[in-house]
């Protein structure tokens, strides 16, 4: 794939365990199963099929690991990637682990943000860090008479970009000081989204800022007393104001006013003699705002049952006017849009594309309405295992440091796996043999790839791999591994090998390795102090549609002539099992009766692996 | 029990209210759920919100998430707008440590090697189709976690599974895909809860209404739903919709790029990028917003240039911006294909808003018609929803209300005509018509002022027991613009509503959605519940049953 040739990818084996769905059980009963892969729904030859199905009711780990399956993508990460949970002595990988959040920063100014700010300040950087908004490149505060070439640090100060050298004068603005750029963007924002409505606009600030209940009583009163007295009278002439084009926030903002003073005022009804002592958030008076039920006839029946059966409570009424947050759409509707969209100025570019709209008010459809936006801060994360709630990692809090608390990776439990190409040793010259090139490996021909496992435990391993004979999909390669049993040495001091090699002959020289002839069955390649190195034979398959292709039945099939996207990679599903005898960990050793110190514990680990060899050649 | 209960209901109305709000508190565990029960039960959730506990509670906002087919938006509640929005495509679908994406640039943009199916060409950027029997629901939990981890880590900085979930979802979702939905976030995260709001009600909320008939012209389809006092009345859907239009501009763009002739490209078949297609359409996608062709918009002769189809790195070229408006065009309106011709499935839009009206009773009608809310990717195309209203009041004029019309029945109209014209002398019709309807105005006209008074009163009492009725705007066609789905839901999370539906985690793993009750409506007594989630006895999927 993206990777260079030849490059090996780990499965995690959480991938095997779906997620159990308690009603998933009857469903699958009830209809058949699909199949896995709905791309390839002709996979397998004939004969394959019946057992295919039989399959499927047994247990999912019993199938080839198939890594073009479009699941597979989630599942298969790059060995370095993963890591290890030692309690549960199993393969993590990011949808197996829990995240915790250590601490925020701003990727740009590297300040850590508390975390009391973080949400206060919408997830992103108070500082001046902003991004382009048509490019994304940071912007940098400069003053005007820079730009124009003066070298005055006075004046008025603007944001512009260095890549695309867009500044903030293109969308007209301009800030007094260097400094604490976000409130001032923020308060001019915030003046052009609500350029005549200034009165709403200071109330709903209010609502949002509040947070007593107490305080926001006051308010209340305030606005629906003054909604009183200004609303219905527009309420009578609405279709005459013209709308002010409030901002979605600022709508927003007025709209969240208007429910919760109609929630008051419906909750604090005369049939409810309880009501008006009580908050406008309850949740029980709220309730009415999805749907009216007679509870409030039965309250009335309970406490003034003798008296006449009140009127009914009041009920919530719809927004009416814009400053309560209704927006009725303009007469002349986008005419105006349309024509700014056909007119020769505008252009393409003259329009935001959706990259640029997604993280902008969801108003913004031209290039000039695009607004610079601080920077997304990023965290620092803790992991756990889901299962254990082992941690697994924990990184230092300082945004500066690079370094970790903890950290289990993978790789210092599973033997890393990397693959080379065996160039073989023609029978004329010894030394020049061409290495085959992996981005158009000829169909048909066999290619030896050597597979070295390097065990970073201090305990030996023994490894046992098992592939497919032919690989699942359409291009059907012959894989065969030469000696799938074998043992790799522990992890021991650097020295051991030197010192041994000292008297030895030198084995581990890859320049040697290839004057040991040819690859044999059931013979290791090579093998060094913590590695061993075995050979896998692949016969490439033939691409469906080349010239190649020996009758094979899929180009009968119309349509399925065409490859998929990536069909002519060869990769290599193989199952690896390892086995080793680990020391007992301390409170095992404690709750058996004392044994011995270096008493054993047997450990096994199973998991898929995918190798990708190389390209197929479309043709020979 | 029951002698005990009155007893308290006395002393409420003489104890000051804190008081024997308490007094219930710690009496209700051991009541039983008795009808008289229920005031008090409402009372220990007023209690509790405005208790201190509860203010803790309210520091871990509820995070509210909108899935659709192609987006996921996500934020807090109580924000105006997502804090994202983010897409599913090929790229999102790429193995981890696969940076083709950022090597060649994204895939998508540059003409395809060959070219594909239509449906083919849309099927990696949609997260699930409603049509479950090619679509592997592993997959699609895939793809689920994998967005909303990433938008937990890169954009709400917030952990996951720690705060209540709120998704906006389409009111119809096939039971299967919302068992996965479900079962992936409760099994990946721990997720307390979570609580689905339809999106069609959410969508009306954020416009500030009560009632409205919400458009979502959205990918797969097309819905109307006609939402009257919050609740959804009825729902229509057709297949005209984003989606068609994408391909339909698609195929535009694949003539476009290709040198042969338009007719040898008929096949449905599409070369170009899906994503530089998506770009063009967002961009330049426009309806004339007049019924007739050639309105006073914009000149025909107009050409806008765009990328090249066959290189839109590089080269640019010409299109006459009137062309632009003819996918939309064909795709919504379906102009030159007779009612009778499209099947159920595949009204255009017009036709589609006109019949969910007609079948609406004439009050809900009256209300919804001047509430008419346009949400969905669709619906920013300018000029379309202005054409959409003047054609649904074109076919008002045309049809009325009534849903009978046809060849026959025309034709037996104008024999009855003509039988009436036959039978009776046209001058005694008219006149007794014209003298009846004048005396009409003659007798109302002085009556306004003296029974003003009268009228007063009424109007009074109207507005003590319900404010709004006296100036509510009915039977006129009218558009109301809405924040959106999003928006709305998080509107209501902030009110504190609790939704109708909401799904607690051990209850859920226990039977999955079996263990919803049927009923559709849950007893009173749960929703009066407030914050107190313990004391739900059962949960129901209400509308998504």
């Amino acid at each position: 794939m993206s990777r260079p040739f030849p490059y090996t990818y780990i499965s995690c084996p959480c991938a095997d365990t779906p997620v159990p769905d308690p009603a998933r059980k009857r469903r699958s009963r009830g209809t058949p199963q699909k199949s896995p892969n709905p791309e390839q729904p002709n996979v397998d030859n004939e004969d394959k099929k019946p057992q295919e199905e039989e399959n499927e009711d047994e247990e999912e780990e019993e199938q080839t690991f198939d890594p073009r399956s479009p699941r597979s993508n989630f599942s298969l990460y790059p060995p370095e990637q993963l890591l290890y949970c030692e309690d549960c002595h199993q393969i993590k990988c990011p949808r197996c682990i829990t995240e915790e959040i250590v601490s925020w920063y701003c990727p740009n100014c590297l300040f850590e943000t508390p975390s009391s700010m973080v949400r206060s300040d919408g997830n992103r950087c108070g500082r001046n860090c902003f991004n382009c908004p048509t490019c994304t490149a940071p912007l940098a505060v400069s003053t005007i008479e820079n730009v124009t070439g003066n070298g005055s640090q006075q004046g008025p100060w603007v944001l512009s970009c260095g890549y695309c050298m867009w500044t903030t004068l293109d969308i007209g603005i301009k800030f007094d000081k260097p400094t604490n750029i976000r409130t001032q963007l923020q308060k001019m924002t915030d003046a052009t989204a609500t350029p005549s409505y200034d009165r709403s606009r200071q109330a709903s600030r209010t609502f949002g800022d509040l947070k007593s209940p107490l305080s926001s009583y006051a308010s209340i009163d305030e606005q629906s007393a003054s909604r009183e007295g200004s609303g219905e009278q527009s309420a009578t002439n609405e279709d005459t104001i013209p709308t002010p084009d409030l901002g979605t926030d600022a709508r927003f903002a007025a709209l969240k006013s208007f429910y919760r003073t109609q929630i008051s005022e419906t909750s604090t009804s005369p049939g409810d003699p309880l009501g008006s002592d009580l908050g406008f958030s309850s949740p029980g008076a709220l309730n009415r705002l999805m749907s009216l039920y007679a509870s409030s006839s039965r309250l009335s029946g309970l406490y003034g049952g003798n008296k006449k059966q009140k009127s009914k409570p009041p009920v919530m009424r719809e927004a009416l006017t814009s400053s309560e947050g209704l927006r009725i759409a303009p007469d002349n509707g986008d005419a105006d849009v349309i024509e700014r969209l056909g007119s020769q100025e505008c252009g393409w570019d003259g329009v935001a594309s959706i990259e640029q709209r997604q993280d902008q008010s969801p108003d913004v459809r031209f290039a000039d309405d695009l607004i610079p936006l601080p920077c997304l801060l990023r965290t620092k994360r803790a992991k756990r295992c889901k299962s254990c709630k082992h941690i697994l990692v924990k990184p230092e809090t300082k945004p500066q440091s690079t370094r970790f608390r903890i950290r289990l990776i993978a790789l210092s439990y599973i033997p890393l796996p990397t693959l080379r190409p065996l160039a073989l040793p023609s029978s004329s010259s010894m030394m020049s043999a061409p290495i085959p090139d992996l981005n158009s490996l000829p169909p048909l021909r066999p290619v030896h790839v050597l597979l070295t496992l390097k065990n970073h435990m201090f305990d030996p391993v023994r490894i046992t791999l098992a592939t497919p004979s032919v690989t699942p999909g359409r291009v059907a390669s012959k894989v065969t591994v030469l000696s799938p049993q074998f043992d790799i040495g522990a992890n021991s001091d650097v020295w051991d090998e030197a010192l041994q090699n000292a008297s030895a002959p030198v084995t581990g020289d890859p320049k040697l390795a290839t004057l040991r002839g040819v690859p044999e069955a059931g013979k290791v390649w090579d093998k060094g102090r913590n590695w061993t190195t075995v050979v896998l034979e692949v016969v490439p398959g033939t691409l469906p549609g080349s010239e190649a292709e020996g009758g094979n039945e899929v180009t009968a099939k119309d349509g399925t002539l065409a490859t998929q996207q990536d069909e002519d990679v060869l990769e290599i599903p193989v199952f690896v099992h390892m086995e080793w005898d680990a020391e007992a960990q301390l409170e095992q050793q404690n709750v058996g009766k004392a044994s011995k110190p270096d008493d054993l514990v047997a450990r096994e680990l199973a998991y898929w692996m995918v190798l990708g060899v190389g390209r197929i050649q479309a043709s020979l | 029990m029951a002698t005990s209960t009155p007893s308290t209901g006395d002393n409420k109305r003489t104890m000051p209210a804190t008081s024997n709000l308490r007094h219930s508190q710690s009496a209700r565990p051991s009541s039983p759920h008795t009808p008289q029960q229920q005031p008090r039960s409402g009372n220990a959730s007023f209690a509790s919100s405005t208790s201190p506990g509860s203010s803790f509670r309210n520091e871990d906002d509820a995070i509210i998430f909108e899935i659709g087919t192609r987006w996921i938006r996500a934020g807090f509640e109580g924000n105006g707008s997502p804090a994202c929005t983010v897409g599913f495509g090929p790229e999102e679908m790429r193995r981890v440590g696969d940076y083709r994406g950022w090597i060649q640039g994204a895939s998508g943009v540059g003409p395809l090697p060959r070219p594909v199916n239509a449906e083919d060409w849309v099927r990696d950027y949609e997260l699930w189709r409603h049509d479950l029997r090619d679509l592997d629901l592993g997959l699609v939990e895939d793809k689920i976690e994998r967005a909303l981890r990433e938008t937990y880590n890169q954009h709400l900085l917030t952990d996951a599974g720690t705060s209540r979930l709120v998704l906006a979802l389409p009111s119809l979702m096939p039971h299967p895909l919302l068992s996965s939905l479900l079962s992936a976030l409760f099994s990946r995260w721990r997720f307390p809860s979570v609580t689905l709001l339809s999106s069609a009600t959410m969508s009306a909320t954020a416009a500030g209404l009560r009632s409205a008939l919400v458009v979502d012209i959205g990918w797969a389809e097309t819905t109307t739903t006609a939402i009257y006092e919050y609740r959804e009345v009825t729902t229509k859907r057709s297949t005209r919709a984003t989606k068609l239009l994408m391909q339909e501009m698609g195929r535009i763009l694949t003539v476009l790029g290709s040198d042969k002739a338009p007719e040898e490209a008929v096949k449905d078949e599409i070369s170009v990028g899906f994503t530089y297609c998506e770009e063009v359409t967002t961009r330049f996608a426009w309806c004339n917003p007049q019924v007739e062709a050639g309105g006073a918009v914009s000149g025909p002769d107009r050409t806008i240039s765009i990328p090249s189809p066959n290189n839109p790195d590089k080269d640019f070229c010409d299109i006459p911006f009137a062309q632009l408006s003819e996918p939309v065009e064909k795709v919504m309106f379906a102009p030159g294909v007779t009612e009778c011709e499209m099947d159920d499935e595949e009204k255009s839009i017009p036709v589609l808003v006109y019949n969910t009206l007609l079948t609406l009773p004439p009050d809900a009608r009256g209300t919804c018609m001047s509430r008419i809310v346009f949400v969905g990717g669709g619906s920013r195309i300018p000029g379309l929803r202005q054409r959409i209203l003047n054609e649904v009041s074109l076919l008002i004029d045309q049809h009325g209300w009534s849903p009978i019309r046809g060849k026959v029945l025309e034709r037996q109209r104008e024999r009855l005509e003509r039988m009436k014209i036959s039978s009776q002398t046209n001058e005694e019709a008219q006149p007794t018509n014209k003298s009846s309807a004048p005396s009409h105005d003659e007798g109302e006209k002085p009556d306004p002022s003296r029974e003003e008074p009268e009228i007063d009163f009424v109007e009074q009492k109207l507005r003590r027991q319900n404010k709004d009725t006296s100036v509510l705007v009915q039977g006129v066609l009218r558009e109301v613009e809405s924040l959106g789905a999003w928006a709305g839901a998080s509107l209501v999370t902030s009110l504190k509503i609790r939704g109708m539906v909401e799904i607690e985690r051990e209850k859920f793993l226990q039977h999955g959605l079996a263990g919803a009750t049927r009923e559709s409506e849950p007893p009173v007594p749960d929703r009066r519940s407030g914050l107190r989630a313990g004391d739900r006895s059962s949960w129901t999927l209400a509308g998504w049953a």
